[in-house]
């Protein structure tokens, strides 16, 4: 079991290496395959960390190896170890196994691309990161694992070097992250300091002797992390834009794993949110509010992939709402099932924009059913998923978070309300995408392509159908693993980590709020998926023009001018004012004052060096005679 | 104590060691200077040997054997110089090799 869990973190980080040090040694498709059989290795050993835990019971679930102590300093050390317990071991058979698909799709959708051999080594390098980060024994290797793929993620949203918006993309997603580093690197400082640990089980248990204030400190500083990898408000910006990478890698990073990494965080640290109760609300209510404004959001893109990146921060906005509630199972049963539907429709996405050469714009696409037939299918099960049609796996997820926010009182009745816009909202955005992508007439793009392809080009090599065919599968019975009121394996699963304290009630709804749930979010989703029947199907209603509505939803409710006004700004002219201030004429100024006495000098003096060799013996003739005189007076 | 008082020989030694600083200063010629040179470095010999016959020590005379092999070895090496410059169709004027100049 625990061989299984180092199997599984270190094979990524061999198949990185291996790739990286034997270059051009090896063919690119051989790299692909490599990094391929380097993520399915990390599967198996998954695999078997799940066999081992399984094996077990239920109160000896949880196990840390440490390798060696990794730094000590005084009273304070932290050993390279490694965490297995249910969370984990979930997070690891998610990570490594959509990974693993996707990786393998990546080979048919990079073929041909010159760089092929970095892509594979930077996948990999992500796997293993994320692997470190769900892994990690302690909060520091926590925070190791967090900031490698933060840079995996910046290396593959900028892997397209040389289109200038990935590039500023990169360095968006980057900057962004990093804020939520460094309010986690301060969290653990105050951890630290208060408790002398970083070990999970010991600095949960020193957290309940910390004052309110720092608890409520170092719940704040997870947050701020958990808010910026997982692209809530208020530092969602850099998500849409992080579409500018290859489309597998938005369905592995963006999508399924690197940003739920903030609903990992928020269970994994839950005994700390229970210990501060407001923050944990405040996680709920930013999750709320995200998947509002990212539904809103979602209804006018015109990017194939940033429709579904809106959509990806609206799931993740009912994580958290989940999770803010204590009711972690779900939000991380909701979790699970997302990575399947979410990834499905990427890939699917990718079919399509491989397809059409590499379109992305759905306003030229349109009538693709006929050329893609399967494609169709997997999207539109995906899309059935995502919205919560059962039986399919959203349908169990999505409606047992809503069912617990309904169980929590008056505040979880409000998120409750926003979660059921939020489903009438994902039953539009998802199905307009569908109707415009793959519904009416051929556009001219399509019927350009399948006529210089002709019918026998299908939609695409194995490598990229068989993962897509495989998370269809996936999406449709991933839900069925837990089943409100009948009954719950995966609840039951993760149940000593989800209940292993006692501070906080877990919210359990009876199972009338479950039906209730039920019947109201899936009515709402087919509410919606009529509306947009109705809009972009069949076309009976044209859609409302409201010039100043549109403009702000384009605009993705301006945050990013906001933040261009309150901080990129200042921080421009601020700058110039110290270049202009300071460094110009003081830093500047006096380096250019040394310099040119120097110069002056050197010149003054050089005019002593006359090249007559009788100026030279008369100045050491006169010298000695000066000495004489003044040996002698001296004496 | 044979032959004259020891301030003679220091001011042979004074007369000879001006007149080599003269000619140091004054000459053109790299040749002349040289040998002005000889003339300074010969002065300094007359001093030390006549201050050791008034001590009745060797090492004044020792010192003038070591200053007669430098003198030799600075000669060659000054001659040598000269010699490269006639060959380079130089003049033999010491105020025109000035290229030092700052």
């Amino acid at each position: 079991m625990i061989a299984g869990a180092w199997l599984c973190l270190l094979a990524p980080l061999g198949g990185a290496l291996a790739i990286t040090l034997l270059g051009e040694s090896i063919s690119r498709r051989t790299a692909a395959w490599l990094s391929t059989l380097s993520v399915f290795t990390a599967f198996a050993g998954a695999v078997a960390s799940f066999a081992g835990l399984l094996g077990r019971g239920h109160e000896e679930r949880e196990q840390v190896t440490t390798a060696w102590t990794w730094l000590a300093a005084g009273d304070f050390d932290v050993g390279l170890s490694l965490l297995v317990d249910p969370l984990s071991v979930t997070m690891m058979l998610i990570v490594s196994g959509v990974g693993g698909l996707i990786v393998l799709y990546s080979i048919g959708y990079m073929d041909g691309d010159r760089e092929e051999r970095r892509y594979f080594a930077y996948m990999s390098l992500f796997v293993f990161s994320m692997l470190l980060l769900v892994q990690g024994g302690n909060f520091l290797l926590l925070l190791v694992g967090w900031g490698l793929v933060g840079l995996a993620s910046y290396l593959l949203i900028g892997f397209w070097h040389e289109r200038p918006q990935a590039v500023a993309a990169a360095k968006k997603a980057f900057v962004m992250n990093a804020f939520g580093d460094a309010t986690m690197a301060l969290a653990f400082f105050v951890l630290i300091s208060q408790t002398g640990t970083l070990d999970f089980e010991q600095a949960f248990e020193g957290a309940g002797g910390m004052s309110q204030t720092l608890v409520n400190l170092v719940a704040l500083g997870l947050l701020g992390g958990a808010v910026a990898k997982s692209a809530q408000i208020p530092l969602q910006t850099w998500l849409p834009d992080a579409m500018e990478g290859p489309t597998p890698v938005s369905a592995l990073i963006h999508a399924a794993t690197m940003v739920t990494a903030g609903v990992y965080l928020i269970v994994r640290a839950h005994p700390i949110f229970e210990l501060a109760p407001s923050i944990a609300d405040l996680a709920a209510g930013l999750g709320a509010i995200t998947l509002l404004v990212a539904g809103l959001v979602a209804l006018v893109q015109t990017d194939i992939k940033r429709v579904i990146a809106y959509s990806t921060m609206s799931q993740i906005g009912y994580m958290f709402l989940g999770a803010g509630l204590g009711a972690y199972g779900n939000g991380m049963f909701h979790l699970l099932t997302h990575a399947f539907f979410k990834a499905l429709l990427f890939l699917a996405a990718g079919l399509v924009i491989h397809h059409l050469a590499n379109e992305q714009d759905i306003r030229k696409m349109g009538g693709l059913r006929r050329a893609m037939p399967r494609t169709y299918v997997a999207f539109l099960i995906g899309s059935l998923a995502l919205v919560g049609i059962p039986p399919l796996s959203g349908f169990f997820s999505k409606d047992s978070i809503l069912a617990s926010a309904l169980a929590s009182g008056g505040y979880g009745q409000l998120l409750f309300a926003a979660g059921l816009a939020g489903a009438l909202l994902t039953g539009i955005y998802t199905f307009r995408l569908l109707f415009l992508v793959f519904l009416g007439e051929p556009s001219p793009l399509v019927r350009e392509r399948d006529h210089g392809h002709g019918h026998g080009h299908g939609e695409g090599p194995w490598t990229m159908t068989m993962p897509v065919a495989a998370l269809t599968v996936l999406a449709v019975v991933g839900g069925w693993i837990q089943i409100a009121g009948i009954w719950h394996p995966f609840g039951e699963w993760l149940d000593p980590i989800a209940v292993g304290r006692e501070h906080l009630a877990l919210v359990e709804p009876s199972v009338t709020q479950d039906y209730v749930t039920s019947v109201l979010a899936v009515g709402l989703g087919v509410a919606g998926i009529a509306v947009a029947w109705m809009l972009y199907g069949s076309r009976k209603w044209t859609v409302p023009r409201l010039a100043a509505t549109q403009r702000t939803l384009e605009h993705k409710f301006w945050f990013d001018e906001l933040y261009d006004l309150v901080f990129f700004k200042p921080a421009v002219l601020v700058s110039g004012l110290f270049r202009r201030g300071v460094e110009e004429p003081l830093i500047g100024g006096s380096i250019a004052g040394v310099t040119f006495g120097a110069r002056e000098a050197g010149g003054a003096l050089g005019e002593a060096q006359t090249g007559y060799l009788r100026t030279y013996a008369l100045a050491i003739a006169g010298a000695v005679a000066v000495l004489v005189v003044v040996f002698i007076t001296v004496q | 104590m044979h032959g004259p008082d020891i301030s003679w020989y220091l001011v042979v030694s004074a007369i000879l060691f001006s007149i080599g600083t003269a000619g140091v200063l004054l000459r053109r010629s790299p040749l002349i200077v040289l040998l002005s040179l000889e003339i300074m470095l010969n002065s300094a010999n007359l001093a030390l040997i006549a201050f050791a016959r008034l001590h009745g020590g060797h090492d004044g005379q020792i010192f003038a054997l070591a200053v007669m092999a430098v003198a030799a070895s600075e000669v060659v090496v000054g001659l040598g110089l000269i010699v490269a410059i006639a060959r380079k169709r130089l003049d033999l004027d010491v105020d025109r090799l000035r290229v030092l100049r700052g």
